[in-house]
């Protein structure tokens, strides 16, 4: 037997530990799921065909039209009858549902994630700086900065009754400077009527290029927003506008509301993105404000500004990757929300504009047909927004399940 | 020569809805640099939040320092701005906190922690400040600890993580370093270690030490000299001999009486203090711990004694009847 010294005994494999973040021992929980592999795979199945099928497989709709194979059920072998293959049937213009199934879904898809992105960018950004500066003593700089956006977001109302956005932009120069001159007449009745006269002039002078009306409105309004923003601005009165401000949208039907922003915007795909979008920012912002505000209670946020480090370091360095766990859960069980969202749109003609496939309006266009017999018109873009919806759903509970152990059932 | 910390007159309030918390009174006290001070007290009676303003890291709102002077090395802190506050946070004077599992950041390796507060106050690249991450981890008495560089505090013991945050507190050599009740959450061989491991540092590395517990054995062993608080403030503070052997203050009689000793007998009943300590939101106009206190007369009731030297820097107490309880013991 050969003999051993200590030298020669160097470190195996199975000393040497393995080095996991959260990320990779969710990312195996997640894929030891069924349910949630089922999910990735219906949402991988549905994104790569729509994508594929938009880059590689060109339809015009505009130019897609055949009388003479009007509401023909799915044929998979040509006939005399119907000379092409339709696997899934044709509509009412003798359009193959195959293929506005599959370009559809770039559609509605497309209006799902650009609905879901614009809710998680400003919901998510308000919840985090609400929610940090809730109890927070704040710096010049983010004084400044905070004034400013409050100045904007209330005067983004007058802007919008005046359907002037310059207004709002004008509010928060106001906000700035009330937060630059913070120390004039400080908690004097004076300060007040300064800027509440400010605030006046700036909504009557602005609003009187469009009507006396709209400048009366303006004034009142702008007047009330001078007072506020006259007001020692701490972090807490800036979360408090927020909220408030996501309160009142909370407060409409999420379907009227996106309806009425359709309505005023004029239908179309984009706009149909941005009402979705608008109406589920406030989800979005309360969620990740009441992760925020637990999260910077933990003594590691302490430890980090005992060390020195800035707020905005602490903000996205430190609380959004603790954060990051529900908010990825909503963004996807959220996607599938807003794909029925847009579908429900597009079912009442508000979503994309004919001939332009889209799955909720091309269920609009069909379903007066499902009483003589043409099933197939309406079943398959049905079908369609139901296999999507269930894979973000599947996914969404996988994901919650793998990011978030203590919460599985 | 100026002392490296001295405290003047300082007061924190918490403005709440129920009306504002008398956190710390008119605390005044000076510490050498090199030195190790203990600051004793019961729970809540603003240990941790004299601490805080030190740093300025009272929560804002509801706290607020309403009056003082915080002079360290010749700069008053309390008239700086949070950007230059930021500068002498981890740089000039370091804290450690209580709870050594909430105080690492989950979703960060060690590593990465210590590297960014190295990088933080040093003109260090990436691999420097990885190679001194490793040699403060050895330090500290973490073994591989180079590999132990990539692990998540998940991986980490409770102790070792309590070492880590010493590491991450020594990281800049601060001239201060405040530990915030380290060992409270640590079990008791734990404790040890990490109580010989920061004199081992501070004999090596001579920084000044506030040391911030309620145990008075672990004081016993380490500190200079003693601060004991009571509802807010100091009412003993001397060295560590004064504080133990000539205990002057009925409320640092009753803390010490309340230890175990070893040469007592084992079935004998530990004594405590009676009642409860006062309001901080309504505290008594006389002495605060009057209502306790059996040495109490009509004059506690009415005055506020004042913090009286006895033996200069070496003792003083803040009791009318110290001469009294000097005489009979």
């Amino acid at each position: 037997m050969a003999e051993i010294t200590p030298e020669e005994i160097t470190v195996t494999d199975f000393a040497v530990r393995e080095h996991r973040s959260l990320w990779v021992d969710a990312w195996r929980r997640l894929i030891s799921s069924n349910t949630a592999r089922l999910g990735m795979f219906i949402v991988a199945f549905f994104l790569l065909s729509t994508t594929f099928a938009h880059f590689f497989w060109e339809y015009e709709p505009k130019k897609d039209l055949n009388y003479s194979l009007k509401l023909k059920p799915p044929t998979l072998i040509p006939n005399e009858e119907v000379p092409s293959v339709h696997p899934f049937g044709t509509d009412k213009l003798g359009r193959d549902i195959f293929r506005r199934v599959v370009h559809g879904g770039w559609n509605s898809l497309r209006v799902g994630i650009v609905a879901v992105s614009i809710s998680l960018f400003f919901g998510g950004l308000t919840g985090l700086f609400t929610g940090f500066y809730e109890n927070i003593d704040t710096t010049h700089i983010e004084k400044l900065f905070l004034f400013g956006l409050t100045g904007l977001v209330l005067g983004s109302l007058s802007a919008w009754i005046a359907a002037q956005p310059i207004q709002a932009i004008f509010f928060a120069i106001l906000g700035v400077i009330a937060a630059y001159f913070k120390d004039f007449q400080k908690g004097k009745a004076l300060r007040m009527v300064v800027f509440a006269i400010a605030g006046a002039l700036i909504g009557a002078i602005l609003g009187a290029f469009v009507s006396s009306a709209v400048a009366l409105i303006s004034l009142i309004w702008g007047a009330i927003t001078g007072a506020l923003l006259s007001r020692p601005l701490e972090g807490k009165f800036f979360s408090n506008v927020m909220m408030r401000l996501m309160d009142i949208i909370l407060s409409f039907p999420g379907y009227l509301l996106a309806i009425a922003i359709v309505a005023f915007l004029g239908p179309g795909l984009e706009k149909g993105m941005i009402a979705i979008g608008v109406v589920g920012i406030p989800v979005y912002a309360r969620l990740t404000r009441s992760a925020v505000l637990s999260v910077s209670q933990k003594e590691y946020i302490l430890a980090a500004q005992s060390v020195g480090e800035g707020h905005g370091r602490i903000i996205f360095r430190h609380i959004t990757p603790n954060i990051l766990s529900p908010i990825i859960v909503q963004t996807t069980m959220g996607l599938a929300g807003a794909i029925l969202s847009a579908a429900a749109l597009g079912f009442l003609g508000l979503g994309a504009i004919p001939p332009e496939p889209e799955w909720g309006s091309m269920l609009g266009d069909s379903y007066r047909y499902l009483t003589s017999g043409a099933w197939w018109a309406v079943l398959f873009p049905g079908l369609a927004i139901m296999f999507s919806v269930l894979g973000f759903n599947l996914l969404g509970d996988g994901l919650r399940d793998a990011l978030d152990p203590k919460l599985r059932t | 020569m100026t002392p490296l910390l001295e405290i003047k007159n300082l007061k924190t309030r918490f403005f709440t809805s129920e009306g504002v918390v008398k956190a710390v009174n008119n605390v005044s006290y000076s510490m050498e640099s090199g030195e190790i001070l203990g600051v004793v007290g019961e729970s809540g009676c603003g240990k941790s939040v004299h601490a805080l303003s030190i740093m300025q890291l009272v929560q804002d709102p509801p706290g607020k320092i309403t009056n003082g002077e915080v002079w360290l090395d010749g700069k008053d802190l309390l008239t700086f701005s949070e950007k230059e506050m930021k500068k002498i946070r981890g740089s000039d004077v370091a804290m450690i906190f209580q709870d050594p599992m909430t105080s690492l950041n989950p979703v960060f390796t060690v590593g990465f922690q210590i590297v960014e507060a190295l990088r933080l106050h040093n003109d260090m690249t990436k691999a420097e400040a990885r190679e001194r991450a490793g040699e403060l981890l050895a330090l500290v008495g973490i073994p591989g600890a180079e590999q132990r560089l990539d692990d998540y505090p998940h991986q980490f013991s409770g102790g070792m993580r309590q070492r880590a945050m010493i590491a991450m507190g020594l990281s800049c050599e601060p001239k201060l370093l405040i530990a915030d009740e380290p060992t409270t959450a640590l079990d008791v061989t734990i404790q040890a270690q990490i109580v010989d491991l920061v004199k081992k540092l501070q004999d090596d590395l001579g920084m000044a030490i506030m040391w911030i517990t309620h145990d008075l054995g672990v004081i016993a062993e380490m500190a200079d000299r003693i601060n004991v608080m009571y509802a807010g403030a100091i009412i003993e503070s001397g060295n560590v001999r004064n504080i133990y052997k000539k205990t002057r203050h009925p409320y640092t009689m009753g803390l010490l009486g309340s230890l175990p000793r070893l040469d007592e007998d084992p079935g004998a009943e530990l004594l405590s203090v009676p009642g409860l300590p006062p309001d901080l939101l309504a505290l008594p106009k006389g002495c605060a711990f009057a209502a306790r206190c059996g040495y109490r007369t009509e004059k506690c009731l009415e005055e506020k004694p004042p913090l009286e030297e006895i033996d200069g820097r070496e003792h003083a107490v803040a009791c009318w009847h110290w001469e009294e309880i000097a005489g009979s013991k």
